[in-house]
């Protein structure tokens, strides 16, 4: 079947399988490889997209359900001239990336909190990213680029 | 090939399922679909089916319609709290967001936590196919661990809360392994109507201490219509012990289930007990 | 040298591979591509124990878009694999099957899908056989031999002084057994290799993996090419945490056999249930411990016996024995003690390397042990430990004099110095609350395991720019920048000019595996060594330039400067095109090896390792009554690392550690049936998660370590085993019951509230 939608803010155009899952298009058709599988059922959070801003697991999520949707990948986050978004200069600051495979989904996660709180508490962090697993940081560095992230954007926004 | 359908009506949906297999929001189909082997004719994604996203307000009470999402449910203010509760205890906000309470109850995983609050407040399922509409209580709906009442050709549309639930007081608890992403080793549900202090009407379920969410009828006599205290409390809990029967598994073993089915009901009483005090 | 003033060294630098990790433009193993690409997948036996009697594949191969089976039969090479001769584990099995995860096919598909649907329909046709599923009862007398040799893995002794003498001057002795459970190691990325036929009659390994040249030789000897024909390329790899060895040789040979025999790339992607089942786990411990104690609270004599579960192959059993054995006194001065270490086949998944490296285990048993002794004294809990601390001029079990950098008494006094407002024992309506305490030693380096090598190459382009390799693997724990750090300092250059990269085995010495917490110590000294080498050449080009001495002469913010004056300048850009033209080497490959332990080995009396971590943890917690839930309140961490090259970093370590450790003290636990294990997800198999995450506070001792690069000394092991032992204690604290097994879930905390309450 065929299937448009936006991804990253262009429009694409798909002719999929119903059992192609959202992930496979986004990382073997359109080349978007920062959508990482780590678990292939939805438990660890790697395979976080935005789908209509809103996180989602593209591991358990059958292609079809993007059609005329907007989609964001970790790859429609920084500028085209390689900027950093600011969350993404936060998580760096802040030492929140160690291997970096669970930091695009983290990113993300962290992205859609953002947009509607951008002075989270501890605690609404925590829910926010309770589906994105990192074994690496112990998350403490995480939660600290989450609200320097905040800061970030509020200073940005010219607040 | 797997082919993909997007039906329009409850009624071209149905007309589907001879070769097809209804997704909602995929979330427990998407992971059984991990399988290798799993490979269904065709999936019939019901969730552009416009009425069975919404949530309508009547005479009766309030119909959800199947394709809510946990995620639009657990933010409701008009919904009763065990409703809300159960639906942000789930998975995570990847799940939530795109997971229906249809999905969960159809999954019938006797760990769902949306179930023991449906069937707390008399929920009535509404159950579409060529035959007709029939109606059922979550309590016949449920038939054992992810089995359903539901036929073949059948599909759940929409979700009734009686009205008559919507006021009184209501809480729900679950404890897991692990305080994010958990998955419950028990759940507690709780709809009471509470009048001067007394526990006129009552309803309580508990989830995966049996194959079904379970409704604690013998434990809801004891406590009718005595005064909410911390004896009361105290009682409930002895009562419930007898009355639930829970097995050991890979995620809790027969004991904590039933040690903690009865904390898990005493907070949820207590916390009652705290605000009506304080008011 | 210890207040000398750096520029680069001991500040918080962001990671140099920051950028493409945070971009998702880093190219992990399973983002490559190569045209004509096949997938593979691996038949797993299912089974614990059997006999492989055929296999029918002919449902396969008729799935579309499978393309082939290989099995044992198609291996070119002696079908084995292992850590130390004799190996024992074959690539894919041929008859005998001895544990449920073994492969015993693998398939190929044009496909993932396609790929792993054949191996679904792969009927391997295996007689069962009934499994030895514990160590007790593969060591029953008569009990089927797992291999031929018999079922112990590997077994050591250490013995120091007479037990008997120490136990006769002991007022206190205390007996007792601890065990602790299998723990995965979980990293978000599975197991990933790709391998390539290069057309130059050499195959390239596209590798998620921690040792890029253990796994090459491995690979050439089973497809039977010289290890010249075989490079392997490390991906980005997403996490390893010791476990992705042996378990990216097999996927390695396997990829390469099909590529060879097929002649195209060959993916390898594990789901996360193979990455649970098939490859390598923590090792479960079962450990006697009797130890004896004068009533001051000295530690006199210590009789230990550790018993682990190596599961189905050796993989790195024989040096987790060791390291158990060598760590069984803890960061304390035991005179007389006695220690049996064992590694036990069973027909379950083989264990091996994991954080920590059997330290954990002996760790709990260890300091469950002296908290216990330290109550019945009455004691308190870091006196007794500063009593017994190791410190300089003691000698460790090993009869290792400490001749410097040990400081582990100062990690007790600075966790004494940082006091919570209110700790130990109390108890209110609904919580009970404790703190408990935990003493931590590592050593740093492969020590009793073999030499420690390092091989790292420091490349100067004419334009001042300087390229950094070595031998070791960027794992996450950033080796990179670490190495781009020590280049920079050595050269006088900004971090922005340095650009260090992934290892590939063709580039560098054989540096050995990334392991033993050794990266920054033993690599950091090979890359100071290659930096120091170009230096020499810029210096003797500078001070022709300069017409001047080269002691006149030091490098520095990417300039070549006269040191009585500042303004006199000359960019490394222009030296290095002057020194390449004057023919002066801008590049060095160099080697380190770290000082060699020697050792007796039937007592492992003699010098082990170049260093060791010290440590001391603090936890406190909350734990509700009605239902065992645990709220972690405070959790200090006080590590003696050395000099710190990157505290951003070295915190990541002992944070991201601590959890870990946190996950093995209180909720992870593979769970067995019938050698089945039945959580292969992390759904069920409880990883902590951000809203289970402890509160960990990061400081640090520095004490000088000379065999490490600016005095520097490895953090990446030793707070797993710190945070585990000290929240056992904590929560033992609270409960008023010593727990005796690892993990203390929930579920065993409120029974133990139960059986205190009814006790009462």
């Amino acid at each position: 079947m065929k299937i448009e939608f936006i991804c990253n803010g262009k429009n694409k155009a798909a002719d999929i399988e119903g059992d192609t899952r959202a992930l496979d298009l986004l990382r073997q058709e359109l080349g978007l490889t920062g959508v990482k599988e780590g678990c292939g059922k939805g438990e660890c959070g790697a395979c976080t997209i935005l789908l209509n801003g809103k996180p989602v697991a593209s591991c358990i999520l059958p292609a079809a359900k993007l059609a005329d949707s907007e989609v964001i990948t970790i790859e429609g986050l920084s500028e085209a001239n390689g900027d950093l978004h600011p969350i993404q200069k936060a998580f760096l600051d802040e030492g929140a990336v160690q291997c970096g495979f669970c930091t695009p989904g983290m990113v993300l996660s962290s992205y859609a909190l953002l947009t509607k709180n951008i002075k989270p508490e501890t605690d609404e962090i925590e829910t926010a990213l309770s589906g994105n697993m990192c074994r690496c940081t112990g998350y403490g560095k995480i939660v600290a680029a989450v609200k320097r992230s905040g800061e970030l954007l509020e200073d940005n926004h010219g607040r | 090939m797997v082919l993909y359908k997007n039906p329009h009506s409850v009624k071209e949906a149905i007309s589907w399922l001879d070769e097809g297999v209804v997704i909602a929001g995929g979330t427990d189909l998407g992971v059984k679909m991990s399988d290798p082997l799993y490979r269904p004719d065709s999936l019939v994604d019901i969730t552009g089916i416009r009425e069975l996203s919404e949530i309508k307000t009547d005479m009766e009470g309030i119909i959800l319609g199947a394709c809510v999402t946990v995620d639009e449910l657990s933010a409701r203010e008009d919904l009763p709290d065990c409703i809300r509760m159960g639906a942000s205890a789930i998975g995570s906000p990847q799940i939530r967001n795109i997971a229906t309470i249809g999905g969960n109850i159809c999954n019938a995983s006797p760990c769902g936590d949306t179930l023991t609050p449906l069937v707390v407040l008399d929920a009535l399922f509404v159950l579409e196919s060529p035959e007709g509409t029939r109606e059922m209580t979550a309590t016949d709906f449920f038939k054992g661990p992810k089995m359903t009442a539901l036929k073949k050709n059948e599909i759940l549309t929409f979700i009734k809360l009686p009205k008559e639930r919507l006021s009184g007081r209501s809480g729900f608890r679950m404890i897991g392994k692990r305080n994010g992403q958990a998955i419950s080793q028990v759940n507690a549900a709780v709809w009471t109507f509470i009048e001067d202090g007394v526990l006129k009407d009552v309803r309580l379920a508990a989830g995966s201490v049996a194959p079904v969410p379970l409704r604690l009828l013998k434990t809801e006599d004891k406590i009718r219509n005595k005064k909410l205290t911390p004896g009361l409390i105290q009682e409930l809990k002895y009562q419930i012990k007898d009355e639930i029967a829970p097995i050991s598994d890979v995620r809790a073993s027969l004991n904590y289930r039933q040690e903690v089915t009865e904390s898990l009901f005493e907070e949820i009483f207590s916390e009652f007990l705290i605000r009506r005090s304080k008011k | 040298m210890a207040g000398e003033d750096y520029r680069i060294i001991g500040k918080s630098h962001i990671k140099v591979d920051g950028h493409e990790l945070v971009t998702g433009q880093a190219k992990f193993a399973g983002d490559l591509y190569f045209p004509g690409m096949l997938y593979g997948c691996a038949v797993r036996a299912a089974v614990p124990a059997g006999l492989l009697k055929g296999i029918d594949f002919s449902a396969a191969l008729q799935e579309p878009g499978v393309v082939d089976v290989i099995t044992a039969d198609d291996i070119a090479g002696p079908n084995i694999m292992g850590v130390l001769p004799p190996f024992d584990q074959p690539v894919m099995a041929t008859e005998l099957i001895r544990y449920a995860g073994e492969t015993v096919a693998f398939v190929l598909g044009e496909t993932r899908k396609a790929a792993s649907r054949g191996a679904a329909l792969v009927k391997p046709d295996i007689e069962s056989i009934p499994p030895l599923l514990s160590p007790e009862e593969s060591l029953k007398k008569g009990a089927r031999k797992i291999h031929e040799g018999g079922n112990i893995t590997f077994s050591k002794k250490l013995i120091k002084g007479s037990i008997e003498e120490g136990f006769r001057e002991s007022d206190l002795i205390l007996e007792n057994q601890y065990e602790t459970t299998f723990q995965e190691h979980a990293y978000i990325e599975p197991e990933t290799v790709c391998a390539v036929p290069a057309g130059d009659n050499r195959i390239t390994i596209h590798a998620s993996c921690q040792s890029p040249f253990h796994i090459r030789g491995h690979i050439a000897a089973n497809l039977n090419v010289p290890m010249s024909k075989v490079k392997v390329i490390q991906s980005y790899t997403g996490g390893s945490f010791g476990g992705k060895d042996d378990v990216a040789a097999e996927m390695g040979i396997l990829a390469g056999t099909a590529a060879i025999k097929l002649r195209k790339p060959v993916m390898v992607i594990h789901s996360r249930e193979e990455s649970i089942i098939g490859s390598n786990l923590r090792h479960a411990a079962k450990i006697k411990i009797k130890s004896g104690f004068t009533k001051e609270g000295l530690i006199k004599a210590r009789d230990i016996k550790i018993t682990l579960d190596g599961g189905a192959y050796a993989s790195e059993s024989p040096f987790v024995v060791m390291k158990a054995l060598i760590h069984a006194a803890g960061p304390y001065v035991i005179p007389h003690i006695y220690v049996e270490s064992t590694a036990v086949y069973t027909n379950k998944t083989y264990t091996g390397a994991f954080r920590g490296f059997g330290v954990p285990q002996v760790t709990f048993a260890s300091e469950s042990q002296i908290q216990e002794a330290a109550d019945k004294l009455e004691i308190g809990a870091l006196e007794i430990r500063k009593l017994n601390a190791l410190r300089i001029g003691t000698t460790t079990a090993t009869s290792q004099l400490l001749e410097n950098s040990a400081g582990m008494v100062e990690t007790l006094e600075e966790v004494e110095s940082n006091p919570l407002a209110e700790e130990g024992f109390r108890e209110d309506n609904l919580y009970l609350y404790g703190t408990g305490y935990a003493g931590v030693i590592q050593g740093i380096s492969n020590g009793a395991e073999g030499i420690d090598v390092v091989g790292a190459s420091v490349q100067m382009g004419q334009d001042g720019s300087v390229l950094v390799g070595t031998g070791l693997s960027e794992l996450g724990q950033g080796s990179r920048t670490v190495f781009a750090q020590i280049a920079a300092e050595v050269l006088g250059v900004p971090l922005e000019m340095v650009t260090s990269r992934l290892c590939d085995t063709d580039s560098v010495h054989d540096s050995g595996p990334t392991v033993a917490s050794r990266g920054t110590t033993v690599g950091g000294i090979s890359v100071m060594k290659a930096a120091g080498e170009v230096k020499k050449s810029l210096l003797k080009m500078a001070s022709i330039m300069f017409k001047t001495e080269e002691k006149n002469i030091i490098l520095k913010d990417g300039f070549a400067v006269l040191i009585f004056d500042d303004s006199a300048r000359i960019p490394l850009a222009d030296v290095a095109t002057a020194a390449y033209w004057s023919g002066f080497p801008i590049m060095n490959t160099a080697f380190s090896r770290a000082p060699d332990s020697e050792y007796d080995h039937e007592t492992h009396q003699g010098t082990i390792y170049i260093a060791f971590n010290f440590g001391t943890h603090r936890m406190d917690v909350r734990i509700e009554k009605a239902t065992g839930k645990v709220v972690v309140l405070d959790h200090l961490a006080v590590h003696d690392v050395g000099k710190v090259i990157n505290p951003m970093l070295m915190e990541g370590q002992v944070e991201g550690a601590s959890l870990i450790g946190f996950g093995l003290g209180h909720m992870e636990k593979i769970l067995y049936k019938d050698g089945i294990i039945e959580n292969p997800n992390l759904a069920d198999y409880s990883v902590p998660t951000i809203m289970d995450r402890i509160p960990t506070k990061v400081l640090s001792v520095e004490e000088y370590n000379p065999n490490g690069p600016y005095g520097a000394k490895g953090i990446g092991e030793p707070p797993v085993a710190g945070a585990a032992a000290s929240f056992v204690n904590a929560v033992s604290q609270a409960v008023g019951v010593r727990f005796d097994k690892m993990p203390v879930t929930r579920e065993d905390i409120l029974k133990a509230i139960g059986i205190k309450r009814r006790e009462a």
